[in-house]
């Protein structure tokens, strides 16, 4: 490897340049789930990507994890091309990612162990990171003796203790109750603010993502969509999750983003509206 | 005399797996009389056995008094008749389902890892599995001999193809999630098999663990019967040929016996290993 001093390309956390995925449909069409997608996320950056349903959110992390690879163009992660699974980010799912078989110490240290860790070296890093997250007596227990709100932390453990550069977060907290799902975004948000990571979250809603992010992307409305918008969120930080629906930037930044949202969302429910027309 | 009790319990505990047994709620009989009825059951279906053969309404030929039986096994038993026989069955089963697992497990991850094999086999596996087992066993019968070998490949046709259609399910069906998750936090291809696929396809593998059981040993009777030189099967097939129904009774009253406790400890073993699985609930 060359020690070149390349400073800039390696400036991006996640770099997506001109991504299009596309499937081949059963019928022997094409499936066009992203087109043209450019993102770029800084390292330590919260960036939001927003969308209505089908807009291929998922699909785009997926193709920054190396889950899936794109079709046409380029995904890098800090200056190298991403081939397999990218090795400096963890992922957090929208289900359940917890192996049942474990127990939760034996799941969050999952990824140490299969690094080669030794299992009590391990196992303390783990102890550490269930008190962070306020597991430390579930320790031996099994993952569906754990509440979903529980579940979601130990799983926020299991991805944090490998220490990533990057966390894509895949609508993480979407199955939680309104209430735990507060306490968990400002959880979140206070382990991201010691940690200087970057951070790809995906949600369909608009307030999390406004609340939580450094810049919203929004999507346009699939099949093939595309970003059509992108807003650098100026809200001071440390920001105060459960006041800040009332902060008058908040509200301004959810208007005009929102405005444009709207759009593809209401373009969404027309093709729907439509397709249903068509199989009706 | 158990017979009833142990049934109703193997039954009850496979319903509510793992964990204390809880009483149930209002109207419900404690075990100690729900016991004493299953005993009084037996007493009263035996005892109207009985009576009905001592009174010449059945025929004491075609139905043996259960009296009798009972000295039979008693026979069998106390003289040790029954052990060696009841040994080379168990041997047979055993190996029967070793083998049979294990050939299963193996077939079953690699079609289910390898999608080009498992398209290339299907038709095949299928056709074999569609043959009805049993007219196997005189073929194994001339390729194998009168031996323990004969049974134990009969019993493998039936464990083979039960443990092979879990496994590939088991590991198709894994959580797509389990995998990406695992992969992101950096697993090799041999720590997926080890940490996803394959406690993924146990808990399949265990769920069918008491037919797998129990087809080693259906097995290894059935082939004992058709042919040996020993065992329970052949013991049992020796009293048929001496129209001695006591003796063929006294056999297949051991054998429900001994299965019985075979599928008890499997109990127990499959509790142990799937503790991590939340409690089943109706």
């Amino acid at each position: 490897m060359m020690p070149a001093a390349q400073a800039d390309p390696k400036k991006y956390a996640v770099e997506l340049t001109g991504c299009t995925k596309q499937f081949p449909t059963p019928g022997g069409e094409t499936y066009f789930a992203v087109r043209d997608i450019n993102l770029k996320v800084e390292p330590g950056r919260f960036v939001s990507i927003v969308g209505p349903t089908g807009s291929g959110k998922s699909t785009i992390l997926n193709m920054a994890a190396g889950l899936l690879s794109p079709s046409v163009g380029e995904v890098k992660s800090f200056g190298e091309a991403v081939s397999g699974v990218n090795r400096r980010a963890s992922y957090m799912f929208q289900q359940d990612p917890l192996l049942p078989w474990k127990t939760v110490i034996d799941n969050v240290s999952l990824g140490l162990t299969m690094a080669g860790v030794s299992k009590a070296e391990a196992h303390s890093e783990a102890r550490r990171w269930l008190e962070k997250v306020g597991l430390k007596n579930f320790a031996d227990r099994y993952p569906h003796q754990l509440s979903g709100g529980m579940r979601k932390r130990t799983a926020v453990a299991q991805a944090w203790i490998v220490n990533p550069d990057i966390l894509l977060m895949d609508e993480p907290f979407s199955a939680l109750d309104v209430q735990t799902r507060q306490i968990m975004e400002n959880e979140l948000l206070q382990l991201w603010q010691e940690s200087g990571k970057a951070v790809v979250f995906i949600t369909h809603d608009l307030d999390e993502a406004i609340a939580l992010s450094d810049e919203v992307v929004i999507l346009g409305a699939g099949p093939g969509s595309t970003v059509v918008g992108s807003y650098e969120i100026d809200i001071p930080r440390p920001r105060d999750l459960l006041d800040i629906r009332d902060d008058p930037q908040f509200v301004a930044l959810h208007r005009e983003i929102w405005g444009r949202l709207k759009i593809e969302v209401s373009k969404t429910y027309e093709t729907a509206m439509a397709e249903e027309g068509e199989v009706a | 005399m158990t017979l009833v009790g142990s049934k109703k319990n193997g039954l009850s505990s496979a319903l509510d797996a793992g964990g204390p047994r809880r009483r149930r709620g209002r109207g419900d009989i404690s075990p100690l009389a729900m016991r004493t009825a299953q005993l009084i059951l037996t007493a009263a279906v035996l005892g109207a056995w009985e009576l009905s053969v001592r009174t010449g309404i059945v025929d004491e030929f075609f139905f043996p008094l259960p009296s009798d039986i009972f000295q039979t096994v008693w026979l069998w038993v106390s003289s040790g008749f029954v052990f060696p026989h009841l040994w080379i069955t168990m041997q047979e089963a055993i190996l029967a389902f070793l083998v049979g697992a294990a050939a299963g497990l193996l077939l079953g991850f690699v079609l289910a890892r390898v999608r080009f094999l498992e398209r290339l086999l299907d038709p095949f596996l299928q056709m074999f599995n569609a043959l009805p087992r049993v007219v196997l066993a005189p073929i194994f019968l001339l390729w194998f001999g009168l031996g323990i070998w004969s049974k134990v490949a009969f019993g493998f046709t039936l464990v083979f193809f039960i443990v092979f259609f879990n496994t590939l399910e088991g590991v198709k069906s894994v959580d797509r999630v389990l995998v990406d998750n695992a992969r992101m936090l950096g697993a090799s291809e041999k720590q997926l098999l080890r940490h996803v696929f394959i406690p993924s396809a146990l808990t399949w593998i265990f769920s069918s663990l008491h037919i797998s059981v129990g087809f080693a040993i259906t097995g290894a009777v059935v082939g004992e019967y058709l042919g040996a030189s020993a065992g329970v099967g052949y013991a049992i097939a020796q009293a048929q040929g001496v129209f001695d129904t006591k003796g063929v009774f006294a056999g297949m009253f051991i054998l429900m016996i001994v299965v019985l406790i075979i599928d008890l400890l499997v109990n127990r073993l499959e509790r142990h290993l799937l503790r991590w699985r939340p409690a089943q609930s109706s």
